[in-house]
């Protein structure tokens, strides 16, 4: 085990620091599975049954969406009470425990399935998996902007855009697996998650095989520090305890929060939502949830890279300004039955949302410096976990709403994006009270007294 | 000449390791993205 300690990752002179963004997106690309596990919601929803559900003994759609908001409740946990070891124990062994994690809970979860106990499922895809996702997320993130410091926003735009694209590996493979798998006795879902736990791990192994921490006092050859006069970028650093207590890190914490409930939602519901308002087919339908897919991923690089030369408050305010007002014309475009204006603005708010991920990291790199980043990041991830739950109730929850008191199907989402609308301009306010840290918090200035 | 190869080993050694490394993600996820591509364009048919 010595071979996965931190001080056995430390990079001999040479080492090509490009290396490390495939190591991040090693572990990324297979734990972005999680976006696509409604893959397994039908052929889970009639797993006895095998042609239709078999009332009262197959699971129901909601009972199994629980799996999912499990999960991503216990990245955000793990990831904020496990920052601090991930930053002790370095990327290769924090990786290795994703791995063992995430992959062990897909084996579990594949057992719960074929055994048909429920609680297993939860418990290895929801709890142990969910484990693997949040030390999995944040593993190679302070590492990366430690290789960066002149492109912090590139290096972790471009290993949390693998947890967008995962699902875009996840989901044909999974349908893949199962479509072999499946037989008269069986839908083929409890030997596809086992396939995948193991392809799973030993495509994040080779992660944390190959990744590298770099040596002390590390910089790019020309890279020079920005200078102190950048105000809204430290060269200081504050530790994790200290950044709590900053308002800083609570405004971020609602940045991402807002960001998050409202993009979260709409993904869920895009496939439903683009039937209900335009009447597509469930095929188109299909593959409007592809582009979402494929702009969420586009989305973390290509912001996250725009924040290294505009800075981060302000690509923030583009995603929070440009967000509500293209979600305030959602409905008019659903009344004009402007469908391709419609892909467009879900589009362009996904490519956000995705980029709202991929640029925090730097925002707080900003912020607080190198030293803890990793654990505050974690921290900050509990964002995710509340929004997570938050977005979807309260796209659910309006839409049934509004159809249960007359709301036709196609106008049921027009408060819906209102709301929307709403939390981004607070999301903006935030962003802009986000001000430098004051100095009493560095690492530095409490050192010297 | 000997001191030179030397020297370049390690570097040539990257450079595999870098190549090998982008394929080992870059040929799933661009299969990924194919097939997301593919089923996308049945949006607009």
């Amino acid at each position: 085990m010595a071979f996965f300690d931190r001080s056995n990752a430390i990079a001999k002179p040479g080492f090509n620091r490009w290396l490390v963004p495939p190591a991040a997106l090693c572990i990324h690309l297979c734990i972005g599975e999680a976006y696509a596990f409604s893959v397994f919601s039908k052929p889970m929803s009639q797993a006895i049954g095998i042609t239709a559900p078999k009332p009262g003994v197959d699971w129901t759609v909601p009972e199994l969406g629980w799996i999912f908001s499990l999960a991503i409740l216990v990245l955000g946990l793990s990831a904020a009470f496990g920052g601090k070891w991930v930053e002790r124990a370095g990327p290769r062994k924090a990786m290795l425990v994703a791995a063992v994690c995430f992959s062990s809970g897909l084996i579990l979860a594949g057992i719960g399935v074929n055994a048909h106990l429920l609680w297993l499922v939860y418990l290895g895809y929801g709890v142990i998996g969910g484990c693997g996702l949040g030390i999995g997320y944040i593993s190679p993130v302070s590492t990366l902007i430690k290789w960066f410091p002149d492109r912090p926003g590139l290096a972790t735009g471009t290993a949390i855009m693998g947890f967008g694209g995962g699902a875009m590996i996840g989901a044909p493979l999974s349908v893949l697996l199962m479509k072999h798998f499946a037989n008269a006795s069986g839908t083929g879902v409890a030997q596809t998650m086992i396939v995948l736990g193991v392809v799973y791990f030993i495509w994040m192994f080779a992660g944390s095989l190959i990744v590298r921490v770099p040596q002390d006092g590390w910089k790019p050859a020309g890279y020079v520090a920005p200078a102190e006069s950048q105000a809204m970028i430290t060269s200081k650093n504050v530790v994790l305890e200290a950044a709590l207590r900053t308002p800083q890190f609570y405004l971020l914490w609602l940045v991402l929060c807002l960001n998050v409930t409202a993009g979260i939602g709409v993904i869920g519901q895009a496939s439903l939502m683009i039937q209900d308002i335009f009447g597509v087919t469930a095929v188109a339908a299909a593959g409007f949830v592809g582009l979402i897919s494929l702009f969420n991923m586009g989305g973390r690089i290509f912001w996250a890279s725009l924040s290294d030369f505009i800075g981060r408050k302000k690509t923030y305010a583009i995603f929070f300004i440009v967000g509500a007002v293209l979600y305030a014309f959602v409905p008019t475009w659903g009344h004009l039955h402007a469908i391709v204006l419609f892909v467009v603005s879900f589009l362009l708010i996904i490519s956000m949302y995705g980029g709202g991920f991929a640029t925090v990291p730097a925002y707080l790199r900003d912020l607080y410096g190198t030293v803890n980043v990793g654990a505050i990041h974690g921290a900050l991830l509990t964002a995710w976990s509340v929004a997570g739950i938050a977005g979807p109730v309260l796209v659910n929850y309006i839409r049934e709403y509004e159809i249960n008191h007359g709301v036709a199907k196609a106008d049921a989402y027009s408060v819906t994006m209102y709301v929307m609308a709403a939390l981004l301009v607070v999301g903006l306010l935030c962003d802009l009270a986000v001000r430098p840290v004051a100095e009493r918090y560095y690492l530095e200035a409490q050192t010297q007294t | 000449m000997d001191q030179l190869e030397e020297r370049m080993r390690p570097e040539d050694s990257n450079t595999t390791a870098l190549v090998l490394a982008w394929l080992w993600v870059g040929l799933p996820l661009a299969w990924g993205i194919a097939v997301t591509i593919n089923n996308a364009t049945k949006l607009f048919q």
